[in-house]
């Protein structure tokens, strides 16, 4: 299947894609390394790519879906915006807007120039979640209460903060004048310019080892065969078109319940996803930004076809997302957003269920929702502001001849935050990290468990935005299979409890315990037939109790 | 059934003798001392168990291979204790000091092959072990496993009590939860028992009073505290260093049991000792009470012997590259000191991040890569791919004709010519020729329309490319300058690409030391008695708070006293001081080198422009402004044991062996294949030059000189490659 395009041999193509791909790993080891936010550092929520001298994107760490996924437009808006004849050796640009870049504020991109000599060859960018961009509130992620994306924080078009090696006090100033953990945010931006230059410095030198021709057609040719192998892949989808519709709980209080409508279109080697009769665009920091749509959609599709495709312009090309302006998932300017993360894991899973059908070896039944809160505020006893970014994270649904596996972080790929790490740095208490028995859908493979984080307050006042969802709706299950048990959150479970919806946001006292509760996955196939000696491990090990055991799956115990 | 295995000897002397004209061949190992003069290291390997023996008098030193025995590992050391007494004529009452450096803890984890293991964690906190990190290791693959932990969720137990993050004590340790969550325990059959509670690393009162309810209840038990093992902060990562060791901890100790009860039958009088993965030895006895310090002691090893013969000839910056079957390991030294790197994984899935355990031990830093003589050539998209995957010893190579069915690198290296057919591995294998041209003919070449000469170098490339990514992220991307280092090669495969990958990085020399093939049993002979203990202890670095400091260290001191008590003599003990630094608010640190001394506010001072020059060093700027924070603190004593006389080879005085052999092999430089000289190692006298194209063959390494690059023969063996200019 050598489609070739270029004289190109195919061993010197092999090195340089092996070197491409090690400088975007690169660059994420430093940005892991440098940075401050919780965010970054802790949790990878970040990612770095490489770009040609047209602006399509070569190479890609592995990091962060979400940011990754919308790069390619960001560098788009970028170059729209900054004439190629503008850029100079050393300059940085960062944006934020949620239309621009990837869907909120927190995530800056950071744009640089890759030059050999006087000619441009490249560009070297990375993204990174910041720990606050100010708004109505700490950590700028809030859905219930703002009504436009004025009210999420500071908004950053492309501006050119680095120029030539020299960072631009003013606007640093400016920028920092508007967060709430102003020398954190300096030194993520620090960090995100190194990171840069580690991918300036190793680019500059590939092109120079092997000249800029080499270089542009080992692109063009990596890019051909990433999008003729695509096609190939996308071939063996039976043609059709397959729809399925999901909802996720509401856009924060009060506010009726979002539907999630999509049709995929296979014809050929092409296909097509469409968002077309989803929930129109809400009033709520909630919109899917249309860069954000495509990330996850895509992102969905190369798991249908193969994971281990390389993420480049090649694939994306022959992947068609679209939403009808204005709709929740190409929403419009000033819609708000900051809240978009919660609902990743339902772009993926809604194109899932669509294709479960036509290709059950890949089907998945429905997450364990994830959950995001952020809790900030003034502690009285230090004096300090704080912001406690937090990632809750359950199973997955199960799969055909699999259950769903335990814990493992859905779609977006982040990491847990340490308990120690946590309580080291924010004046909170975890009282509880474990599963929660029985939530995991039964099925012949069952669904992952839910997971349950408690979460004590020792600051005289703080501010929880909540971040999450299937209080609601269950997690669907798959041809046969249970869906997911519902999820809570609950405040001080072991006192006057008090239910809280998904989204809420929440003023808290010293000593309230913030229990989040996460749904579990869905199961796979008839529960009764699933094999009895699986069952009895899990009674055993205590994810399924035995009351269970014998309601769902039949196996009887022998305990009362 | 172990069948018929290729034992070969290799005594170094002896070959060099017989092969010298008129000379007789040397005598016993051992010339009538009445002292115990003999040293004996060995490294049981995954497929290979090697041995040295060292006369300390004559500073002879003879090499020794054998099958590994997996199943038994004690039996292939029995095999070389054996050639030690018939084929060398000595005995144990000779020998003074045995050195271990074994897989035997790694492969119990690897395996899942450790003891029924129960953990003891705080109330609320049970799943912390298997709900880990949360990340998959591959981005794109949402089917794939996470690790499988070593504890069942039915053996965690939960007990009463709170401890915050500054050590105070929040609830008091619950008495009735401990008897009851370790009754718990005990009815299900473990046999180990980790305790892992929360902020243990900043008060180990808990932990210790459940270890010593656990010793009067249950005193056959094996336990193992958090607080002991992994006092360090990151719940996941501590919990799974804790138990990861209470896994192992039975298995190793009888492991050593049986070695000591064998070696004192065979009247050994001497002392033992076990290598650990920082790169230093320790006794049985804190072998076995930490048996999680074992892992990966051949690889550290390795590199030990790379400083020594990196000092012996000049060179103390040195890039380490060992290359055997399955994996290629880099690693770095300054000033002959290799890096240590706190935290390491096991079990992991093709050398993925978070594919595995993690372990906080601190460990010589290596990279691993899954390119080695054994990894597989595929296609994607087009493109050659090479390993991860790897046929490894089963099925092998094609042209091992065990089976292999698939294109490797040592199948493309043989159609290259680098490789021998008929002396590989001492000549004990015959390879097949024909079969690795067809395989890379079928799998490689015709799909990409080349021949199978260039897909065969295609494949030679791409494999080297992957080492030499390995090998920038070691040098350039950690501030090291390649072009001021010299690269030690060895491992059965390193010394054949060594000379191609100093090029790709500029490393102008490379050195092949004598004995490469058994690069990590020379190592153990060079190594020190080392103590390391840590502690997570975070500080701001200001001058006000020396006073604290100074308590951190004093305290780890006293826990190092502690170990040495087990140490017969009083031995020397030589201090370093490290810090992890980073600036406040940061999640990663540096490791800093703190000097010996008092430790007062200026000492303060001193260790913060150190961290600024560090972190400019490494990631090219600092932030001056920014305050400092310390997370980590280690306190390292060693025991000198003094010139051991070991790493350099016999002198090189071969006598020149008529005329080299030839056989075509394939140089890109000339874009084909040219006639060769073969030369033979043992043949090679000092001072000799050998211009390149060359291949040097010795028995257990073949070793590749490119056009232009032109080697010397070293007094002590060693083979220095001086590499041509770049291409």
């Amino acid at each position: 299947m050598t489609t070739d395009n270029s004289n190109i041999d195919p061993i010197t193509l092999s090195v340089m894609w092996s070197g491409l791909v090690s400088i975007a790993d690169d660059m994420g080891t430093a940005l892991r390394r440098t940075a401050f936010s919780e965010a970054v550092r802790e949790g990878d929520d970040f990612s770095t790519g490489l770009f040609d001298r047209k602006g399509r994107l070569i190479a890609q760490g592995n990091l962060s879906v979400g940011h990754i996924g919308a790069m390619p437009y960001a560098v788009q808006h970028v170059l729209a915006h900054f004439p190629m004849d503008s850029f100079r050796p050393g300059d940085c640009i960062i944006l934020n807007d949620s239309f621009l870049g990837s869907g909120h504020y927190p995530d800056i991109y950071m744009t640089s120039p890759v030059f050999v000599d006087d000619d441009l060859v490249g560009f070297a960018v990375n993204s990174a979640h910041h720990v606050d961009m100010g708004g109505a509130v700490p950590g700028s992620q809030i859905v219930t209460g703002v009504s436009e994306a004025f009210q999420e924080g500071l908004r950053i078009l492309p501006i050119r903060i680095i120029k030539e090696g020299e960072i631009q006090e003013d606007v640093l100033r400016l920028i920092l004048g508007n967060v709430r953990l102003p020398e954190i945010v300096k030194g993520d931006l620090l960090a995100q310019r190194n990171t840069n230059a580690v991918g300036v410095q190793r680019f500059s030198k590939m092109v120079r080892d092997y000249g800029i021709e080499l270089v542009d057609a080992a692109i063009e040719a990596i890019l051909d065969r990433s999008e003729a192998r695509m096609r190939e892949l996308l071939s063996a989808i039976p043609d059709g078109v397959y729809q399925n519709e999901d909802f996720m709980d509401d856009a924060g209080v009060g506010t009726e319940p979002i539907r999630f409508k999509v049709t995929v279109t296979v014809d050929g080697d092409r296909v097509k996803v469409d968002f077309a009769g989803s929930s129109e665009q809400v009033a709520r920091g909630l919109n899917s930004y249309i860069n954000y749509t495509r990330a996850y959609a895509v992102f969905a599709i190369k798991v249908f076809t193969d994971p281990h495709l390389p993420h480049n312009e090649g694939v994306i090309r022959v992947v068609d997302i679209s939403a009808p302006e204005g709709s929740f998932f190409n929403p419009t300017f000033p819609a708000p957003s900051s809240g978009r993360a919660v609902l990743q894991v339902r772009i993926f899973e809604t194109i899932c269920g669509a294709l479960a059908s036509v290709v059950p070896s890949r089907a998945m039944a429905g997450f364990s929702h994830w959950s995001n809160p952020i809790i900030g505020g003034q502690d009285a006893h230090t004096g300090k502001s704080f912001i406690c970014y937090d990632i809750i994270m359950g199973g997955y649904g199960a799969r055909d001849g699999h259950d769903g596996q335990e814990a493992l972080c859905p779609v977006f790929n982040g990491s847990n935050i340490p308990v120690e790490v946590q309580e080291s740095n924010s004046p909170i208490r975890v009282r509880r990290l474990e599963f929660i028995q029985d939530s995991g859908g039964a099925g012949k493979f069952r669904g992952g468990c839910g997971v349950r984080k408690d979460l004590e307050v020792y600051a005289s006042s703080a501010t929880a935005s909540l971040l999450g969802d299937r209080h609601k709706f269950q997690p669907k299950g798959l041809f046969g299979g249970d869906p997911g048990a519902l999820a809570r959150t609950v405040l001080n479970p072991d006192g006057e409890a008090e239910e809280l919806e998904s989204k809420e946001v929440k003023q808290l006292r010293e000593g309230d315990v913030l229990s989040i509760q996460l749904s579990g996955g869905g199961g796979l196939g008839d529960p009764k037939e699933r094999d009895p000696a699986a069952v009895r491990e899990d009674v055993a090990d205590g994810f399924v109790s035995a009351l269970a055991a014998k309601e769902r799956y039949g196996v009887d115990m022998g305990e009362d | 059934m172990i069948e018929e295995f290729p034992i070969y000897r290799v005594c170094a002397q002896t070959l060099l003798f017989t092969r010298s004209a008129g000379q007789a061949t040397a005598g016993g190992l051992l010339h009538g001392t009445a002292q115990p003069m003999l040293r004996v290291a060995i490294d049981t390997g995954g497929t290979f168990t090697d041995f040295v023996f060292q006369n300390l008098e004559s500073g002879r030193m003879d090499f020794w291979k054998t099958l590994s025995t997996p199943e038994q590992p004690e039996q292939a050391v029995l095999r070389g204790l054996n050639h030690l007494t018939g084929g060398l004529g000595a005995s144990l009452s000779d020998v003074r000091e045995i050195l271990l450096a074994t897989t035997v803890a790694t492969n119990a984890i690897i395996e899942r092959k450790g003891a029924p293991t129960g953990l003891v964690t705080t109330a609320g906190f049970r799943d912390v072990l298997i709900i880990g990190r949360q990340k998959r290791h591959d981005q794109y693959d949402l089917f794939l496993e996470k690790p499988k932990p070593l504890v069942q969720r039915r053996n965690i137990v939960e007990v009463r009590e709170r401890v915050d993050f500054t050590g105070k004590v929040l609830e008091q340790l619950d008495m009735d939860s401990v008897d009851a969550a370790i009754g718990a325990l005990l009815d299900k059959g473990v046999t180990s028992i980790a305790v892992s509670l929360l902020h243990a690393y900043a008060n180990p009162l808990h932990e210790r009073a459940i270890g010593e309810h656990l010793r009067s209840r249950a005193p056959g038990i094996s336990i193992s505290l958090s607080s002991d093992v992994s006092p360090k902060y990151r719940e996941y990562e501590r919990t799974s260093t804790t138990t990861a060791n209470a896994y192992i901890k039975p298995l190793v100790a009888r492991y050593i049991n049986s070695l000591q009860e064998v070696f004192a039958k065979q009247g050994f009088a001497g002392k033992l000792y076990a290598m650990q993965s920082n790169g230093g030895l320790i006794t049985p006895e804190l072998a076995k009470e930490y048996p999680i310090r074992l892992i990966e002691s051949g690889p550290s090893a390795g590199v030990l012997m790379c400083s020594i013969v990196g000092k012996r000839e000049g060179f103390s910056e040195v890039l380490t590259f060992d290359m055997g079957g399955t994996t290629a390991k880099v690693g770095a030294m300054e000033g002959g000191e290799p890096a240590i790197t706190p935290t390491i994984e096991v079990d992991g899935v093709n050398l993925r991040k978070y594919s595995g355990l993690p372990l906080n031990i601190p460990a010589i830093e290596l990279i691993e890569i899954g390119a080695g003589g054994g990894s597989i050539a595929s296609l994607l998209m087009g493109l050659i791919r090479v390993g991860p995957e790897s046929a490894g010893a089963v099925p092998g190579p094609i042209c091992y004709g065990k089976g292999g069915e698939r294109a490797t690198l040592t199948d493309a290296n043989l159609v290259l010519g680098y490789l021998d057919p008929h002396s590989f591995a001492g000549g004990s294998m015959r390879l097949d020729v024909e079969g690795a041209r067809e395989g890379i003919r079928k799998q490689i070449a015709e799909p990409l329309g080349l021949s199978l000469r260039d897909a065969a170098w295609g494949i030679h490339a791409v494999a080297n490319a992957t080492m030499e990514r390995a090998m920038r992220s070691m040098s350039m991307d950690r501030g090291r300058d390649p072009r001021q280092y010299a690269m030690v090669a060895f491992g059965g495969a390193g010394p054949l690409h060594a000379s191609l990958l100093a090029r790709a990085l500029g490393v102008p020399r490379v050195i092949i030391p004598w004995g490469a093939g058994v690069g990590s049993a020379i190592g153990l002979l060079e190594a020190d008695q080392k103590f390391s203990v840590s502690q997570t202890s975070i500080q701001r670095i200001v001058p006000e708070n020396a006073g604290a400091i100074a308590a951190i260290f004093r305290e780890l001191e006293a826990r190092i006293r502690k170990e040495v008590t087990q140490v017969e003599t009083a031995p020397n003990l030589e201090w370093r001081r490290f810090a992890y630094l980073r600036y406040a608010g940061q999640g990663y640190e540096i490791n800093i080198d703190l000097p010996p001394g008092e430790i007062g506010p200026n000492y303060v001072e001193q260790a913060i422009s150190t961290f600024h020059e560090a972190y400019k060093g490494t990631y090219g700027y600092s932030q001056t402004d920014n305050q400092i924070e310390a997370t980590d603190w280690y306190l390292t004593a060693v025991v000198p044991t003094g010139a051991s006389n070991a790493g350099g080879g016999p002198s090189a005085n071969g006598a020149p062996s008529g005329q080299p052999k030839q056989r075509p092999v394939y140089f890109h430089e000339h874009g084909d294949y040219i006639d060769c000289p073969v030369l033979d190692r043992y043949a090679a006298r000092a001072g000799d030059r050998i211009n390149g194209p060359a291949v040097v063959e010795d028995r257990e390494s073949t070793i590749v000189i490119l056009p232009g690059d032109v080697a010397e023969v070293r007094p002590d063996g060693h083979l220095i490659v001086n590499t041509g200019e770049l291409p």
